[in-house]
C-alpha cells in the first residue's frame, strides 16, 4: 500500500508555492507518478536510457555559440547563446518529452496526451509518441492552431491526433484545462506529459529535472571556453521550463545575475499581457499554487502575447518562489519589442529565433549596454522560429517578394 | 447532528440538484432554485462560477461562461444565496466552488458570510484533503458548523479514504465515474460495492454524482446511495430554456418531481 500523505509534508512545495491542488480523480495517478519517478531517478538503467536518447536522438549537448555579430551590433557585453534551437524538433521541449515518455513506458501506459501553445511541446510529444509507439493526442487552442499551423501539421504527420479547443480564450490556458479533463477520464491508461514547470506536484519537479541539462551543460561549456562564469543569464518565461532549466545550473552561483523575461504584450491593462510576475497575485490554477493573473473576484484573466508560447496567465511555482526570494529578476518586453528583436537577430546573426526567445533577446540588448564590454551575457535560445514566420510576416507586413 | 446530515435517513434517498449561480443572471437563478425545491430537492447545490473549471464537462463550462458574462462578485453570490435561503429556510444549501475565488476572498470572511447567507456545506473539487489550506479552511468552517464535503472517486484507494475521513463531514460526494461532470448512459458495475465500502469507512451518508441524468438511473442508484446529485442534466434544462423563464421554471420543477419521485422511499 502506498505511503499515506498528510498536509504537513512540504514535498512538492517551493517556499509557499507549488503543491497538489487537483481533482480527487487524478490524485492517485499523481502519487503513482511521483513514486515511479522517485524510483526511476535513482535507477541506473533509466539514467542510461535517458542519456542515450539525449545524445543519439535529441543531439545533445547543444552548442554554445558566441554571437559575435550581435555583440558588435549591440555594442556592449559579449553575447553567448545556448542553442536549444538545434535540438531535434527545434526546441528545448524535447528534453522533457523524452524523459516523460520513458516514465510513461515504465508505468505501462499506452497513451500520452499533452497541451500545447506554440506547438513546440505538441511536436515534441508527437515525436516521442511516434518513437515509442504511444497513441498520442494533443490539445491546442483554436487561436493557437491558427497562429501555429505549421506545428499542428507536423504533429499530425507524426501520427498524433490534434484536438482544437474552443472554450475560453482558445489558447494555452484552455488547452491545459482540456488536457486535464481528458486525463481525468482516461487516467488508467494515459500519461499526461505536462509541457512546462506548471501543474500539480510532481510535474514542476519532473519537468525541471529534465530541463536542468540546459543549464548544467551551459555552465560547463562556458567555463571551458572562458574559464569563468557568465555575468548574467537571460531566458524567456511563459510557464517557464526553458528558464528554470537554464537557471538551475547557476542558482548557487550568486555572482551570476539571472533574468526571466515575460511577455509585456501590448499594454498593462488586464488581458493585454502575460506578465504574471508583475501583475499576478497568489492563487490556484491547473493544480498548483502560484502567481496568477486574476481579477478582483479571483477569476483568471485571459493572457495575451504575440507569442503563443508565452500566452499563459500563470507561471511555474518554482519561478514564483525565485521571484519572492529575489534570486531571479523578472522583466517584461512588449510584443513590438519582441518583433523588433526577432527581425534583428535574423538579419544580424543569421538565426531565426522563436518569438518566445525574441523577448529574451530584446531585454538582453539593453542589458548588454548597461553591463558594458567586459561582461558576458548568456541567453537561452529556447527554440527556432520556423513556426513563427507566417505570423511574424503577417504582423510586420512582410509579403512574398517584398524587401523590408 | 448537522442540518445536512439530518436530511438523510435509512428509509429514503435524498435528491440533490445543482445550479450554477448567475446563469443566465442572478435574479433568475433564484427562480430556478425555487422551482427545484418545490419539485422535491432535499438539498440544493449552488455552483460558484469559475473561469477555469477543470473538473467540469461542457454543460457546466457553458453555464459558467454565461454566468461570468455578468459582472462577478462574491458579494453578489452571497446576496443571491441569502435570497434562496429566505424562500426555503429549511432546505440545506451547499456551495460547490473551485478554490481560487474563496482563497482570494479570504477564508474567514468567506466562511462567516457564507454561514450568514444560509450555507451549510462546501464542496471544493480542487482542494484535496492533504494540503495546508484544507486544514485551515476546515477549522474555519467547523467553528461555524458548516460541513466540508469531500469527494471520493473510483480511483481513491482505501488508505486515502482514511486520510479524508478526518476532514469530512455532512456527507460524502461519491463520484460515480472517471472524467468530468456530464450526463452518461452507463454507470460502472461495481458502484454498489464502492458506495458500500465508502459508507463503512466514513460512517457518513454517501451521495452519488457525476453522470446521472435519467429517473431510471437515479432510481437504480438510490437503492444503495443515500443521495443522488444531478448537475449537468439540470443545467442543460436551463441552457435550453433559460431565455423563457416561466417555461424553464416549469421544466425544472417537473424534472425535479420526476427524479425525486423515482428515488428509494420517495415514491408517491
Amino acid at each position: 500500500m502506498a505511503k499515506e500523505r498528510s498536509f504537513t509534508e512540504k514535498e512538492g512545495y517551493f517556499g509557499d508555492f507549488g503543491g497538489r491542488y487537483s481533482p480527487e480523480i487524478l490524485t492517485e495517478a499523481l502519487i503513482e507518478l511521483e513514486d515511479t519517478y522517485n524510483k526511476l531517478r535513482k535507477d541506473k538503467k533509466f539514467q542510461k536510457d535517458l542519456e542515450f536518447y539525449r545524445r543519439n536522438y535529441i543531439g545533445r549537448p547543444s552548442p554554445l555559440t558566441y554571437a559575435e555579430k550581435l555583440t558588435k551590433a549591440w555594442g556592449g557585453a559579449k553575447i553567448w547563446l545556448k542553442r536549444e534551437d538545434l535540438n531535434h524538433t527545434g526546441a528545448h521541449k524535447i528534453n522533457n518529452t523524452i524523459g516523460q515518455a520513458l516514465i510513461a513506458k515504465a508505468m505501462g501506459k499506452r497513451r500520452i496526451i499533452a497541451e500545447t501553445g506554440a506547438g513546440q511541446h505538441g511536436v515534441a510529444t508527437a515525436t516521442v509518441g511516434a518513437l515509442f509507439e504511444f497513441e498520442t493526442a494533443i490539445f491546442m487552442g483554436e487561436e493557437d492552431l491558427r497562429r501555429q499551423k505549421l506545428n499542428a501539421i507536423r504533429m499530425q504527420m507524426l501520427g498524433a491526433k490534434v484536438i482544437g479547443v474552443s472554450s475560453g480564450t482558445a489558447t494555452l490556458k484552455d488547452a491545459t484545462s482540456e488536457a486535464m479533463r481528458d486525463w481525468a477520464l482516461n487516467v488508467s491508461n494515459t500519461h499526461y506529459i505536462v509541457g512546462s514547470v506548471i501543474g500539480p506536484h510532481p510535474f514542476p519537479t519532473i519537468v525541471r529535472d529534465f530541463q536542468k541539462v540546459v543549464g548544467e551543460e551551459s555552465k560547463k561549456q562556458f567555463k571551458k571556453e572562458n574559464d569563468k562564469l557568465p555575468d548574467a543569464v537571460v531566458a524567456c518565461v511563459g510557464g517557464g521550463s526553458n528558464a528554470i532549466g537554464m537557471f538551475y545550473g547557476f542558482l548557487n552561483d550568486k555572482k551570476v545575475k539571472l533574468y526571466g523575461v515575460e511577455a509585456g504584450g501590448r499594454g498593462s491593462s488586464p488581458g493585454e499581457h502575460s506578465a504574471t510576475m508583475l501583475f499576478g497575485k497568489t492563487g490556484f490554477l491547473h493544480g498548483t499554487k502560484t502567481l496568477v493573473i486574476q481579477d478582483d473576484g479571483g477569476q483568471v484573466v485571459p493572457a495575451h502575447s504575440v507569442s503563443a508560447g508565452l500566452d499563459y496567465p500563470g507561471v511555474g511555482p518554482e519561478h514564483a518562489h525565485l521571484h519572492s526570494t529575489g534570486r531571479v529578476k523578472y522583466e517584461t518586453v512588449s510584443d513590438q519589442g519582441a518583433l523588433d528583436a526577432f527581425m534583428e537577430v535574423c538579419r544580424v546573426e543569421g538565426i531565426i529565433p522563436a518569438l518566445e526567445t525574441a523577448h529574451a533577446f530584446r531585454f538582453a540588448k539593453d542589458l548588454a549596454k548597461e553591463l558594458g564590454k567586459k561582461k558576458d551575457i548568456l541567453i537561452c535560445l529556447s527554440g527556432r522560429g520556423d513556426k513563427d514566420v507566417a505570423e511574424v510576416a503577417r504582423l510586420v507586413g512582410l509579403m512574398q517578394g517584398d524587401s523590408i | 447532528m448537522s442540518a445536512i446530515k439530518s436530511v438523510f435517513s435509512d428509509s429514503k434517498s435524498a435528491f440533490i440538484p445543482y445550479i450554477s449561480l448567475g446563469d443566465p443572471n442572478y435574479d433568475l437563478c433564484v427562480d430556478w432554485a425555487d422551482a427545484l425545491i418545490r419539485g422535491g430537492a432535499d438539498i440544493l447545490e449552488l455552483g460558484i462560477p469559475f473561469s477555469d473549471p477543470v473538473a467540469d464537462g461542457p454543460v457546466i463550462q457553458k453555464a459558467f461562461k454565461r454566468a461570468l458574462a455578468n459582472p462577478f462578485s462574491m458579494d453578489k453570490i452571497l446576496e443571491t444565496t441569502e435570497k434562496i435561503h429566505a424562500l426555503h429556510p429549511h432546505i440545506p444549501l451547499v456551495y460547490l466552488t473551485y478554490f481560487n475565488p474563496i482563497f482570494h476572498y479570504g477564508f474567514e470572511k468567506f466562511a462567516e458570510k457564507a454561514k450568514i447567507a444560509g450555507i451549510q456545506g462546501m464542496i471544493i473539487p480542487d482542494l484535496p484533503y492533504d494540503t495546508p489550506e484544507t486544514d485551515e479552511l476546515f477549522k474555519s468552517l467547523k467553528r461555524r458548523g458548516v460541513d466540508l464535503i469531500h469527494l471520493v472517486t473510483p480511483a481513491t484507494p482505501l488508505n486515502r479514504m482514511k486520510g479524508i475521513r478526518d476532514f469530512a463531514s455532512g456527507f460524502i460526494y461519491y463520484v460515480t465515474s472517471y472524467g468530468v461532470t456530464g450526463e452518461r448512459k452507463s454507470i460502472s458495475s461495481d458502484l454498489e460495492d464502492r458506495i458500500k465500502t465508502t459508507k463503512e469507512v466514513f460512517s457518513l451518508p454517501v451521495s452519488a454524482g457525476f453522470g446521472i441524468s435519467a429517473p431510471d438511473q437515479a432510481k437504480e442508484i438510490s437503492r444503495y446511495a443515500d443521495g443522488i446529485i444531478i448537475g449537468s442534466a439540470v443545467q442543460r434544462i436551463i441552457e435550453e430554456n433559460g431565455s423563457n423563464p416561466s417555461l424553464c421554471r416549469k421544466k425544472l420543477e417537473e424534472y425535479a418531481q420526476s427524479i425525486s419521485g423515482s428515488l428509494r422511499g420517495k415514491n408517491s
